[in-house]
């Protein structure tokens, strides 16, 4: 009798806490958003108490946040499949310097663009590549590459004797506006490859559960190839930008890409393992987070003895937080859809 | 512990240390100080941390100004993003210690309409005047580019500091007392040196000169030679019988087109130039590896173009080499002379930086400083040398943060007043003027 009587509520209980847990996720799905959001909003504020200027802040911040964007959006595909490519800022500065070198001699822009992308996409395919030839984990072969990729890059550096390459006249060229629409571009690209083609969803899956892709026949070599080119890319297009904006290139060039990139694939509510929850859009919500963030604390600590040090214990805070809170979504008993 | 607890604890965690970090943050808020960026490529060398003490704890407590520090600068685009954050934060000057890409600084501010200064620095000939550079330096087919002359533009102050004149005596000074303590030695052995080039992979115009200078005066002073390409791609030994003018000239050219120092290309019958080391890439094993390998080759001086103290302080711990340096009359630099780390000085005092923060103070009271022709400043400061602790001591105690050389009385004497009521200059500064305060000789007796 008691079940019988407690049969009909099950279900009306049931769907409370369905709709409960669909709040929860939806919620912490918009974790990012909302904390860009947020940070958006503590940045009015303390600007305002500040009296900055906004009109050069905003500038500021799209300068500062494009590069990271561009590279952690083409480096999103690697990720999805659970991977990690920890070579990407000295495949940038590479990528810079072979640029560079080809401006000054030529002057052509096009060329430059032009021999940034192609350097870029042969560094990420030879990783892949190496990866595939040895049957090693790609992020393996990117250590390795990484210090190749230095080592490269000091050779191009003092080929034209001293300790940097000066691509003279390149940064007239330096628009906000290129900027947003090299990144606007190479963002629709990777949005329709990553949601509206199945280069991305059999992606998804194999960083979900590559033992049973591989079962169905999806081959990971294959797409590995697909993720490292479509990161070169994206590192190409930010060695480009990197060198109109700064037409110096040392060994210190795009040296905090590299982590910048982990870190704003993070704050934009990536899955760090990869897989079916993995986002095309966290790369660039992630990169503009950090910029936020950075720009929040520098006004607020403005004069503060130690600031740098407190901002770096600030964005740790935040960086654990982040990953805990993108952890929740993806710690449960379902399989994820 | 619960997810639920976790999570709650992650957001509170952040909430807080926004919270804290606004408070902390926004408790000095209101004051309404004139604000100056300062760009900074060593945020902790003694002698980087001797011109930031003057400046906060003496020119601010002084002056209604604040100072706003950058961290610490490696490259052109970390330079870049230092001024967008001066110009958002409402800094209306900005003066610079970093030198990656000064032109690029240049224009920036020229562009936001904020004040820009050289500290302690100097533009090249080019920079300044404005004229044709080589696009590709190892290659003169690639052609010239134009570079725009600063001293006319409207924003940029100037630069006061050791001209390049000034650097290249700074290095030929070194040079020559290097020359004079092996001349003095009783050993008839080759005297073994090594020389430490600072910026000149950077192609830093003061470490290039002072490299020049230091390479010039053991050719002009000790006979030794030194070989380059001549016009035609021969090996060409340059030697005392150029004349010190040509050798100079030479041996610039080699520097700017190479960027480095290759030791095989010195040559003496009493020195030995065991080792050639430059800038400042701490984080670099291969970098580090050079150092040793310098040390090791147990040179009796390190002739350092700048950083000696830095980059060979720790290095020549339990060694007898002993560095000779271009730098600053710090306290760091006080216990390394009383140790005999450090046997030679050129150094600068902190507070010669006092005289371009004068000029910047009055272009934004509205009375720049300019030349006769309208033209930004370039004025020159020497250095005081110490080849002993006690030297030293006369020199660090002419000048201290409490009592600087370029006290408020002094400055004073520089600064324009703007009247409160009717915002007009009352005392505009006339070139000549700022010119023969700058350039006075105020070395303690």
């Amino acid at each position: 009798m008691e079940n019988v009587e407690t049969a009909p509520e099950m279900p009306k209980k049931g769907m409370t806490a369905e709709k409960k847990h669909k709040i929860k996720q939806l919620l912490i799905n918009l974790t990012p958003v909302i904390g860009l959001v947020l940070l958006l909003v503590l940045y009015l504020i303390v600007g305002g108490i500040r009296g900055i200027n906004f009109a050069s802040g905003f500038e500021a911040i799209i300068n500062q946040s494009i590069v990271v964007a561009i590279v952690a959006t083409g480096a999103i595909f690697i990720f999805t499949l659970g991977s990690f490519d920890i070579s990407l800022g000295a495949s940038t500065l590479v990528s810079a310097c072979a640029g560079a070198l080809v401006y000054m001699s030529t002057q052509n822009l096009f060329l430059m663009f032009l021999v940034c992308v192609l350097t870029a996409v042969a560094c990420s395919l030879f990783s892949s590549v190496l990866g595939s030839v040895f049957n090693l984990p790609v992020f393996v072969t990117t250590v390795a590459m990484m210090s190749v990729l230095m080592a490269v890059a000091e050779l191009l550096i003092t080929s034209r004797g001293g300790n940097q390459l000066v691509a003279s006249g390149a940064g007239a060229a330096d628009s906000l506006w290129l900027k947003i629409l090299l990144l606007a571009i190479f963002a629709a690209i990777c949005i329709f490859v990553f949601s509206f083609m199945k280069t991305g969803r059999r992606q998804k899956f194999l960083g979900g559960n590559p033992v049973c892709a591989k079962l169905t026949g999806i081959s990971l070599k294959k797409y590995a190839i697909i993720a490292f080119a479509l990161t070169g890319l994206g590192v190409g297009i930010a060695a480009f930008l990197t060198v109109l904006r700064a037409p110096t290139v040392t060994s210190g060039t795009a040296g905090d890409v590299g982590m910048s990139i982990f870190i704003a694939i993070v704050f934009g509510g990536m899955p760090i393992s990869g897989g079916p929850r993995s986002r095309i859009y966290a790369a660039i919500i992630g990169s503009f987070t950090i910029t936020f963030l950075n720009q929040v604390l520098f006004f607020m600590l403005l004069g503060v003895a130690g600031a740098d040090g407190i901002s770096q214990i600030v964005r740790a805070i935040f960086f654990l937080a982040m990953v805990y809170l993108a952890s929740i979504n993806y710690r449960t008993k379902n399989l994820p859809r | 512990m619960k997810k639920k607890t976790l999570a709650k604890i992650a957001s509170v965690a952040m909430a807080t240390t926004l919270a804290a970090g606004t408070v902390v943050g926004l408790a000095g808020c209101g004051n309404s100080k004139t604000k100056i960026g300062v760009l900074v490529a060593d945020a902790s060398g003694a002698e980087a941390l001797g011109f930031q003490n003057y400046y906060t704890k003496y020119i601010e407590k002084n002056y209604d100004v604040d100072f706003i520090y950058s961290a610490e600068l490696d490259t052109a685009e970390e330079e870049k993003a230092a001024i967008e954050n001066f110009i958002t934060t409402g800094c209306k000057a900005v003066i610079s210690f970093a030198s990656a890409d000064r032109p690029a600084q240049i224009q920036q501010c020229q562009d936001a309409g904020i004040y820009y200064a050289v500290a302690t620095g100097t533009l090249s000939e080019t920079e300044y005047n404005g004229g044709e550079v080589a696009i590709d330096p190892t290659n003169p087919a690639a052609g010239t580019k134009k570079l725009p002359a600063a001293k006319d533009f409207k924003y940029y102050v100037g630069a006061i500091g050791p001209s390049l004149d000034v650097e290249y005596k700074a290095g030929y000074d070194m040079g020559k007392w290097a020359v004079e303590q092996f001349t003095a030695s009783t050993s008839t052995a080759k005297h073994k040196f090594a020389l430490h080039g600072a910026g000149v992979g950077y192609r830093l115009d003061m470490h290039v000169q002072r490299t020049a200078g230091i390479l010039t005066a053991l050719i002009m002073e000790g006979g030794a030679s030194f070989t380059t390409k001549g016009e035609d791609g021969s090996d060409l030994s340059v030697n005392k019988f150029f004349g010190e003018d040509a050798v100079h000239g030479i041996l610039l050219g080699y520097l700017y087109t190479n960027g480095t120092v290759n030791i095989a290309d010195f040559s003496s019958d009493t020195m030995e130039l065991v080792g050639y080391h430059q800038l400042w890439d701490f984080a670099d094993t291969t970098w580090q590896q050079n150092l040793s390998n310098v040390v090791a080759a147990n040179p009796e001086y390190v002739l350092c173009a700048g950083s000696g103290l830095d980059v060979y302080g720790q290095a020549t711990n339990n060694t007898n080499v002993k560095i000779a340096d271009v730098d600053s009359f710090t306290e760091a630099y006080g216990s390394a002379m009383q140790s005999g780390k450090v046997a030679y000085l050129a150094g600068k005092y902190s507070s010669s930086v006092g005289p371009i923060f004068a000029a910047v103070l009055n272009a934004l009271n509205g009375a720049p400083i300019r030349t006769e022709k309208n033209e930004a400043l370039a004025l020159g400061q020497g250095y005081w040398v110490a080849t002993s602790y006690a030297d030293f001591t006369k020199y660090q105690n002419a000048d201290t943060a409490d009592a600087p050389i370029f006290n408020k009385s002094l400055l004073d004497t520089v600064i324009c007043n703007v009247d409160a009521e009717t915002n007009e200059v009352t005392n505009k500064v006339s070139y000549s003027t700022f010119k023969a305060f700058v350039e006075k000789d105020r070395t303690p007796n």
